[in-house]
């Protein structure tokens, strides 16, 4: 393997892609920037009308919560203005258990931090069945609605919460379905 | 194509090859723990996590639940092997334990198949850390629940040791292949996995400071003979109750967790040297290691 391993320019590609959701100055989680005019995050995040969205950059904007379903905990908000960038998404069915994944959020706080693991396993974890992309990877309160994306920074989950030390991340695909049912 | 895209295509590789050979092994109440097809009709997984020695039913890669006895187990390592007949499954591809280096990067496989990755911490045993054998491989990764008997896979996907808890939620250690390897040529040799033994009952003993200079013992401690069963290997050899044992063959004994990790079961007929202290003076003893008898 002599190909030079560049985490630190897919932690920046990432952050492009991903918002920080507050309220009041109180850091309520994160968001992706997708689809283009859209930032989706977890329903959790989420629990007012409006929030406030920052970027990468600092600017502050102002984002109305669209669609909302909890039971899904998936959230799409609209972002005014354009010219701000959106994440690519993995080609469906690309995720393979053992592949490198990487999550940006703001873990406790912590702006714009990486983790990165390996996707551990794919689906249910309880009776729901609800299926999962189980990472192995360390999540803390903040990270919930922030992407996890593969090796070359294509989101491939929205991270939602932490199983001790196992990421939950809805599958994308999921978050497409959501999207294209809100109708918006 | 970049590094770091083409290191996750090795790992994602690594946990399909590596998962071929890999069983879910329902040995205990709620949780399943994992098991390598080690060789053919030989299933290898962690002692702890089968309770029952009859129907053990395991699952393959490919779903079939099949049933399994055990036909061996050595619980100084915590590794036994099942026997089942399973056609069709793949053999893993065990890797010579001997190359793995402390940084290497490793992946800990779970029945699903499921995943975790990390690298080798340490090799061996610390000073302190007591464990079940020598050359252990120290993990820094998360064994989930359910992993345990499950391989520990280099990232070609090659079998370098079997992972356990140990029974403990601190630790995350991987039996060697080459120690599990020995158990199951053991098993193959004489049908049966051997339980090494003297026939001594032994307690820690202190070594006062001018003993130790006497002798040029480095080791603050070593073992007292507390009983000798009559007709065992140790009685055969000569040792009486009050000898202090230091070292058998190469290796220092501190505490009784030492002899019992000495006495492994490929050293059954070997004769070692007893290094004792007898009345203050040393004392060379040979031993040859018996096999305890078994139950039944």
């Amino acid at each position: 393997m002599s190909a030079v391993i560049d985490i630190a320019a897919l932690a920046e590609q990432l952050r492009r892609v991903t918002v920080e959701v507050t309220d009041g100055g109180e850091l309520l989680g994160s968001g992706v920037l997708w689809p283009p005019g859209f930032v989706v995050t977890n329903a959790h995040v989420v629990r007012r009308r409006e929030v406030a969205l920052r970027l990468v950059d600092g600017r502050l904007v102002q984002a109305r919560v669209l669609a909302r379903d909890p039971d899904a905990d998936l959230a799409l908000l609209g972002v005014p203005g354009t010219g701000l960038p959106s994440a690519t998404l993995a080609e469906p069915g690309s995720v393979r258990i053992g592949s490198f994944v990487a999550a940006v959020g703001h873990p406790l706080g912590v702006r714009g931090a990486l983790t990165t693991g390996i996707v551990c396993a794919m689906g249910p974890i309880d009776r729901s069945g609800r299926p999962w992309i189980q990472a192995d990877l360390r999540l803390a309160p903040g990270n919930s609605g922030g992407p996890l994306a593969d090796a070359a920074g294509h989101v491939v989950g929205l991270n939602s919460r932490a199983a001790g030390p196992l990421a939950l991340a809805v599958p994308m695909d999921q978050v497409k379905h959501f999207v294209r049912d809100a109708r918006v | 194509m970049d590094g770091l895209q083409s290191l996750s295509n090795d790992l994602a590789a690594a946990v399909e090859r590596g998962g071929r050979a890999v069983f879910s092994v329902a040995g205990r109440p709620r949780l399943a723990s994992t098991g390598v097809h080690w060789r053919p009709g030989l299933v290898v997984t962690a002692d702890h996590t089968v309770h029952a020695d009859e129907d053990v039913t395991i699952t393959g890669p490919d779903g079939r639940a099949l049933t399994a006895r055990v036909a061996g187990r050595d619980p100084t390592i915590d590794i036994a092997v099942l026997k089942v007949d399973a056609p069709g499954v793949p053999v893993a591809d065990v890797a010579d334990s001997q190359a793995v280096r402390v940084g290497h990067i490793v992946l800990a496989l779970g029945a699903g198949p499921r995943a975790s990755w990390g690298v080798v911490s340490s090799i061996g045993e610390g000073r302190r850390a007591r464990g079940p054998a020598p050359e252990l491989l120290h993990l820094d990764l998360t064994l989930y629940p359910g992993f345990s008997g499950g391989p520990l896979v280099d990232t070609q996907g090659r079998v370098v040791g079997i992972n356990t808890s140990g029974a403990s939620r601190h630790w995350h250690l991987a039996i060697p292949a080459s120690a599990v390897n020995r158990v199951v040529d053991e098993l193959m040799r004489r049908g049966h996995i051997p339980r090494a033994y003297l026939g001594v009952s032994t307690q820690p003993v202190r070594l006062p400071e001018p003993l130790r200079q006497r002798h040029g013992l480095d080791q603050p401690t070593a073992v007292i003979v507390v009983e000798v069963q009559p007709g065992s290997p140790a009685a055969a050899a000569g040792l009486l109750i009050g000898d202090v044992i230091v070292s058998l063959g190469a290796n220092r004994i501190t505490d009784p967790t030492d002899l019992k990790a000495t006495l492994r079961p490929e050293r059954v007929g070997e004769s070692i040297t007893a290094s004792v202290l007898r009345g203050g003076e040393a004392k060379e003893l040979q031993v040859t290691v018996g096999e305890r008898p078994r139950r039944g």
